[in-house]
């Protein structure tokens, strides 16, 4: 009983409270769109630090 | 629940019923009516997991079972901070190895030192530095700011694109402008000033003197702030060059240093050199013999073997006074040298007996004493010194010409060509003259009426924010380079690729030199190598060289003759103004203010006040007691129209009448840097033959006090049996002296160690109290840094600790330092009373810490003795990001707050070398496994090894006279031999104390 | 109606005769009314205004509990070499006050002192909520409170185990079962008042709250005899955990090395310094008790008198035990241990230790005054001093011991914070709230208990049944 019954009914609440507030913001983003783009997230690339190994040196060991 | 009708017989109908099912009796109905719940109330275990029908799950297992999947989400729905997803290469890196270390010989400079090291990289982080063994000099040793220089690699505040006018521009643009100008600057014929540090490089040198032949109007100074002024004058007048002395203790019997501080871990050859003097092979080998004659009380002062407090300016005319006395007694006085003019006596500075003794131990030497002046010391005294070594024909110190440096006066003479115009442009190449030029508003007024600024450097620094044109350098750990030491001839290698948009700062001249019209090599690495094949390379392969880090050379370089010294001078520096004689000295921690961003070095405790982030101004015991001054309080400095306000330390052993003062503290730029302690750059005189050591210094409280952030705020042993010291003639006579071993009962089984009992001792007689090991641990380990404010509560987190103490009259104490590191008891007081098991004891005989499981009761380090636990009292780590998490060593666990930690006994080394014995089928060797500390520590005083094998070296040494345990009566069982330290003062003559 | 034998029973002297545990006519019914009357009626404004100033206290401490679960334990003064500090001098001394009330239900329970009856509830109460305060202080003072449950040994799928060596271990148990016990002691001897309370109460609301605490009880001979069955069983389990509780926490710190700390004296010291301490802080609130709910009757001076020469006995402990700590700082010849008394008279923190010997042992010495033990001031005067007096005991067992102990290169000052204190003063507010909040909803003194030594209910006392 429990889960059949319950997790229709926890998804159902859910999407009772985040269905409107989800439609809601898309309505009000489309009557005052931003006035700037909103910057790109830096790619994960760029947030890393590049650890290259060097050019032309010999290693001792390992 | 469920259970199967019993078979027999109809049931009646029912009398009752609920359903019209039930009614006409279908089996389901009637299985259903039976049934304590409806089908589908409750999940049919049984059919899931095959077990027989009737044993449903229970109440009680049902119960169970959600409680425990409550208990089990509510600890699964904790979510923990930084956790991030593990993503293998996919490409792997050439030479990259997931998982192992690889290692690379470079080179580190500092002023005119160089340090060959070896550099540990982690998946091509370089995580770890020691010395590069392959050196006939340091032998795998270096200096406790070399190895932290690595942190700078990773330091958030470095330069990672050029600027202009403090905006991020490419290098093509700002090549076009340093171009454009000098281009010009070649065309007018007008002067163009380049300052550097100091050259070691003879390819760097070559380099210079190639941009010199494309630009002849190029003036370059070498400008080294804490290599010492007068040392280059004094060097000029009795050389007639420069000159780089470098000490040989291995041949030293008898060592007078003129506030020279010699053991203060910047010379790891000299260091090494000491600790095999003063290890005692045996008896009849007897050690060395150190005299000091100092103004503030230096880690020398505190291992000599006397010790008396002088001030600096007195310096020259007691060794003066020396030369004379040796003279009398025969000793050669070289061509030059006339000392007539001395006044007669003995000097009132030191006790007429101990002043016979010194004269008499210098005498008896002879060609293996030594007098070695420090640089900071007025020119007089050098000059002094090298007249005394010069007499003794001292065979104890290695003397050869070095590069010039330009000093005050020269600098001076810049700062004027600057303010008339003269220059059409100036570069500034790893120098920071705007901090550590004395007169900062005349040096910043000149710079502004240069045409063109450029500067290259790493962080920006107050010459930076001077300067139109700030070009990004190469950490040196990314950049190629040589130097030439004694015994070899050092490769720098990048260890890594460039982290940031940077170019090392030969590559830059390379450019310009392509601009000016020169046609060099491609880059930096080229023009090295091909400069290396042409000459250097001794018959090997450039490979081979890189590979080594070094080309050993045999070629000895000629010792520039003493030509005379002045005793004049001598009487110029005696003449003393009214008020303190203040010394200026390179901070331990920023030496000349390049390091104050570091934040190990920082936090590393100064050697002898123990004090960190922070440089109060040492105040005589004497002075202190007249002006009324306590530890902390703020005073007010004053020497020719600078003020500084800042607190007071009182420091014992240092001389009357003398103040001393840290330079390179007081940066107003970098994170970590700004505004840590005062700047006493201005104080720095402009005559720079006693730039360093300043007259008329007045000293007054200030009211107010300042949390000093000490690592030691109690200093003497109160009588305890702590650190054991013993003379020569005690240890000969009486070698446990009045100690004696307590007898340790115990009701509880010896716990047995069935492979390995790994132990330590340390040699306090050749520990000098260097903090190299501090460091090393530090790096090693991921410990953390905490802050001044943290510092002052006593929370820092170092793994290994220099307890010092001071011992006898506060004038001029004996000191005695001792590494203090977790013991790894084998009754261990802290493993009883963990409630949670966290810390326990590895049969191995390692004092464990599991992280994960410390829930942070504090308990153990409440009971530990030694009180060498340390607790994350704050979140030290967590918000850290790249580049910092770049220097952790990926083998060591990142502690988070609330856990407590301690020395490991570099456990990762040990199974690193357990693993590497096990693959290759054969068991670990003696010395194989090395601690961060005991591979750190330059003068070899300890050894970590296997307390089983009876072969080991440590085996033999626990055993030895010298060794006891401290603090053997608790119990605990230490696994750390401490051998007691010698002092060697003459016998039955005035000692130290 | 007489029995023969206190008909031919010889008259007890006069002198001998225990006088009157209550003052004035008090009948079983007007007991009652006087006592079960409390919740029934509206708290006068005092009460508002003291509850007002305890839970201002209360949101104080939590807030800075909260500080110092976001911020970690740097938010407090502990440091290296005192990693211990008002955190577990709070526990201690909270556990001590949580001592009183099971020593006066449980042991002069068994001991028949009937005096005992009457202020055995509130006793009690105080001892929960002390103890409650106490527990609060191991859970935030971990590093890392969120696994604070890994003191328990409960099997896991990591097959981690708790050290059972450890005395904090200990400690786990010996309060969870003192607590657990005393709460249940308390909780029996209620049943039986709550019940009453049912039967009196008019509001709808009460009834439901009170009927399902009473547990059914009709107060059946049978339930009687359950009762009296269950309450002597559980007497006596709370005698010996009265006795255990403070001797496992003193475990914490004798069975360590720590100078100081590493004596054999510790659980009978701790105690005796346990109850001197708990005493002290019920005759506290005894007074205000007695004075504001018109107890005056019941809760007479004699109980004050009794309570006030228990104090006085246990100071005397008390400083028997100070004057060992120094022999044996002098005769074991042990250099540490005589460093750490010496620091405790003359060190840095000497004052702290000036607080605890005035406070402890000097000031009560004034009960042996007749007119001391009788009056207010003077009582109220020792009682205050020494709950400064024992707080301070352990500080200096604590800090003082912690901040000077083997190797002088560890050694450093300690400062508690702001926030250290914050939480002093939190649990000050958590104890008082629920102190106000217990004289307003239970009955604060067991009427059951009173009603049996009431005189009527004496049948050898002569008079009343004339």
């Amino acid at each position: 009983m429990a889960d059949a019954d319950r997790k229709p009914l926890l998804d159902r609440a859910a999407a009772l409270l985040a269905g409107p507030f989800l439609l809601g913001r898309q309505a009000l983003s489309l009557a005052f769109p931003s006035d700037r783009e909103t910057p790109e997230a830096p790619a994960l690339a760029l947030q890393r630090i590049p650890v290259t190994p060097p050019e032309h040196a010999i290693k001792r060991r390992g | 629940m469920k259970t199967r009708l019993p078979d027999h017989g109809p049931v009646e109908a029912p009398r009752f019923w609920r359903t019209l099912e039930e009614r006409v009796e279908t089996p389901e109905a009637r299985q259903a009516a039976h049934d304590e719940f409806l089908p589908g109330a409750v999940p049919a275990y049984d059919d899931v997991h095959g077990l027989p029908p009737q044993s449903g799950v229970s109440r009680r297992d049902f119960l169970g079972l959600v409680s425990a999947a409550a208990a089990l989400a509510a600890t699964v729905g904790c979510d923990r901070k930084g956790q991030g997803t593990v993503v293998p290469y996919t490409k792997r890196p050439v030479e990259v190895t997931p998982g192992v270390a690889n290692y690379y010989a470079s080179a580190f400079q500092e002023g005119r030192r160089v340090y060959p090291v070896l550099v540990k990289t982690r998946e091509g982080r370089p995580i770890h530095l020691t010395g590069n063994d392959e050196h006939p000099g340091v032998r795998g040793k270096t200096s406790p700011r070399a190895m932290a220089d690595v942190l700078r690699l990773y330091d958030p505040d470095r330069l990672r694109a050029p600027k202009a006018e403090g905006r991020t521009i490419g290098w093509t643009e700002a090549e076009a402008r340093l171009h454009g100008s000098l281009q010009a600057a070649k065309a007018t014929g007008k002067p163009v000033l380049l300052l550097s540090g100091a050259v070691a490089s003879p390819t760097r040198k070559a380099l210079l003197a190639d941009l010199k032949a494309a630009l002849p109007t190029l003036e370059h100074l070498a400008y080294e702030p804490a290599a010492g002024d007068a040392a280059e004058e004094a060097a000029r007048v009795s050389y007639g060059q420069s000159v780089a002395i470098q000490p040989r203790l291995a041949k030293a019997k008898v060592i007078l240093s003129l506030g020279a501080d010699f053991l203060n871990g910047e010379d790891p050859e000299t260091l090494a050199a000491w600790g095999a003097q003063r290890r005692l092979k045996s008896a009849k080998e007897p050690i060395n013999r150190l005299w000091v004659l100092e103004g503030p009380l230096t880690l020398t002062g505190t291992n000599a073997d006397h010790r008396y407090p002088v001030a600096p300016s007195r310096l020259a005319a007691l060794a003066f006074t020396l030369a004379r006395e040796l003279a009398a007694k025969g000793l050669p006085l070289p061509a030059g040298a006339n000392l007539s003019a001395l006044p007669g006596g003995a000097p009132a500075d030191v006790p007429t007996q101990a002043w016979a003794n010194l004269v008499k131990d210098l005498q008896h030497a002879g060609r293996n004493a030594v007098v070695l002046c420090g640089a900071q010391m007025p020119a007089a005294a050098h000059q002094a010194a090298h007249l005394l070594n010069a007499m003794l024909g001292s065979e104890a110190m290695a003397l050869s010409p070095a590069e010039p440096l330009a000093t005050t006066r020269d600098l001076e003479a810049a700062v004027q060509g600057m303010a008339a115009g003269r220059y059409a442009a100036a570069i500034f190449w790893d120098v920071n003259p705007a901090f550590t030029y004395a007169r900062a508003t005349a040096w910043k007024d000149a710079v502004a009426k240069v045409p063109l600024r450029a500067w290259i450097g790493l962080m920006e620094d107050e010459t930076a924010a001077q300067c139109q044109l700030v070009l990004p350098e190469n950490h040196w750990l990314e950049s190629w380079g040589d130097y030439a030491t004694p015994g070899a001839t050092v490769l720098q290698q990048p260890t890594v690729g460039t982290l940031y948009d940077t170019r090392q700062g030969e590559d830059v001249l390379l450019g310009l030199l392509k601009a000016l019209g020169a046609a060099p090599a491609a880059d930096y690495h080229a023009y090295l190598r091909a400069r290396w094949e042409k000459a250097g390379l001794q018959g090997g392969t450039f490979e081979q060289a890189l590979h080594d880090g070094l080309v050993k050379t045999d070629a000895k370089p000629t010792a520039p003759a003493f030509r005379g010294a002045s005793v004049a001078s001598a009487e110029r520096a005696a003449k003393g103004a009214e008020g303190f004689e203040l010394v200026l000295f390179p901070g331990f921690a920023p030496h000349d203010g390049r390091h104050a961003n570091n934040s190990w070095l920082q936090e590393t405790p100064d050697p002898i006040s123990k004090m960190t982030w922070d440089n109060p101004v040492a105040v005589s015991v004497q002075d202190a007691q007249a002006l009324g001054i306590q530890e902390g309080d703020f005073v007010t400095l004053t020497l020719e129209g600078t003020t500084l306000r800042l607190p007071a330390v009182i420091q014992p052993g240092q001389a009357k009448g003398v103040l001393a003062l840290a330079l390179g503290y007081g940066r107003t730029t970098g994170g970590v840097a700004k505004g840590v302690g005062a700047n006493a750059y201005p104080f720095l005189g402009l005559d720079p033959t006693t730039a360093n050591v300043r007259q008329g210094a007045r000293l007054a409280k200030a009211g107010g006090r300042k949390e000093l952030s000490r690592t030691q705020s109690h200093h003497r042993m109160e009588g305890r049996d702590i650190v054991r010291s013993l003379t020569m003639d005690e240890f000969l006579h009486h070698p446990q002296g009045h100690h004696h071993q307590p007898e340790l009962v115990t009701l509880y089984e010896e716990q047995k160690f069935p492979d390995h009992k790994w132990g330590m001792v340390i040699d306090l007689a050749a520990c000098v109290g260097c903090s190299a090991c501090v460091v090393a641990c530090q790096s090693e380990n991921n410990v953390p840094v905490v802050g001044p404010e943290q510092v002052a509560k006593g929370r820092e987190m170092h793994w290994i600790r220099i307890d010092r103490y001071y011992e006898g009259e506060l004038e001029n104490p004996k000191v005695v330092h001792q590494p203090m590191l977790c013991q790894h008891c084998d009754s261990a007081p802290c493993e009883n009373v963990c409630p949670v098991n966290a810390t326990n004891h590895s049969p191995d005989g390692l004092n464990q810490m599991a992280y994960n499981r410390c829930v942070g009761t504090r308990y153990c380090a409440n009971n530990c003795p030694y009180k060498v636990r340390r607790f994350n009292f704050l979140e030290y780590t967590a918000y850290k990001t790249e580049p910092e998490t770049l220097a952790y060593n990926p083998e060591v666990t990142v502690r988070p707050r609330g856990v407590m930690e301690k020395c490991s006994f570099c456990v990762q080394r040990i199974n690193d070398v357990k693993i590497r014995a096990k693959g290759e089928g054969r068991s670990i060797l003696d010395g194989e496994v090395t601690t961060a500390c005991m591979a750190g520590c330059p003068s070899d005083a300890i050894v970590f090894g296997d307390l089983k094998d009876p072969e080991s070296r440590i085996a033999q040494l626990v055993t030895a006279t010298r060794a006891y345990r401290v603090l053997e009566e608790v119990g605990a069982k230490p696994a750390i031999t401490y051998l007691a330290d010698l002092k060697n003062p003459v016998e039955g003559g005035h000692h130290a104390n | 109606m007489r029995t023969d034998a206190s008909v031919h029973a010889v008259p007890i002297p006069e002198g001998l005769l225990e006088p009157a545990l209550t003052v004035g006519k008090v009948t079983p019914g007007s007991l009652d009314d006087q006592v079960l009357a409390f919740p029934e009626t509206k708290p006068p404004k005092q009460w508002y205004l003291a509850l007002a100033v305890t839970l201002t206290a209360l949101g104080i401490g939590l807030a800075c509990i909260g500080y110092t679960f976001t911020t970690g334990i740097g938010a407090w003064g502990n440091s290296s070499p005192v990693f211990w500090a008002f955190d577990i001098i709070n526990f201690v001394f909270w556990v001590g006050i949580g001592h009183a009330g099971t020593l006066i239900s449980a042991i002069l329970f068994l001991f028949r002192k009937r005096w005992r009856n009457a202020i055995a509830r509130f006793a009690e109460a105080m001892t929960i909520f002390a103890v409650m305060c106490a527990v609060i202080f191991p859970l935030i003072h971990v590093g890392r409170p969120w696994l604070a449950y890994w003191l328990f040994p409960y099997p896991n799928e990591r097959a981690l185990w708790t050290n059972f060596r450890s005395p904090l271990l200990w400690d786990v148990f010996a309060v969870n079962t003192y607590f657990s016990v005393s709460l249940m002691f308390w909780y029996l001897g209620l049943i039986p008042d709550i019940a009453s309370m049912r039967d009196r109460t008019t509001s709808k609301l009460r009834k439901t709250i009170y009927t399902v605490l009473a547990l059914g009880w009709r107060g059946a001979a049978s339930h009687w005899q359950h009762y009296e069955k269950a309450y002597l069983l559980l007497a006596g389990l709370a005698t010996g955990l009265v006795l255990s509780v403070h001797s496992v926490v003193s475990f914490d710190f004798a069975t360590s090395v720590v100078p100081g700390w590493h004596m054999t004296i510790f659980p009978p010291y701790f105690v005796a310094g346990a109850i001197f301490a708990g005493f002290s802080m019920v005759v506290i609130v005894l007074v205000v008790v007695r004075e504001t709910m018109q107890l005056k009757n019941l809760i007479t001076m004699r109980h004050l008198d009794v309570m006030n020469k228990v104090i006085l006995a246990m100071s005397c402990i008390m400083g028997y035990s100070y004057m060992m700590e120094g022999f044996t700082a002098w005769y074991s010849m042990n250099e540490y241990l005589h460093h750490g008394f010496m620091n405790i008279i003359t060190g840095t923190y000497g004052w702290a230790g000036w607080i605890t010997i005035s406070c402890n042992i000097f000031i009560p010495q004034l009960l042996w005054f007749k007119k001391c033990r009788s009056s207010y001031f003077w009582m109220i005067l020792v009682a205050i001093g020494v709950t400064i007096g024992m707080w301070f005991e352990r500080f200096v067992i604590i800090v003082i011991s912690l901040h000077q102990d083997y190797l002088p290169s560890a050694w450093r000052i300690y400062k508690p914070t702001m926030v250290d204190f914050g939480i002093l003063l939190g649990t000050f507010g958590l104890f008082f709230t629920l102190v106000l909040i217990f004289a307003r909803v239970l009955p604060v003194i067991a009427t059951t208990e009173v009603k049996a030594i009431l005189p009527d209910a004496q049948p050898s006392h002569g008079g009343s049944h004339e």
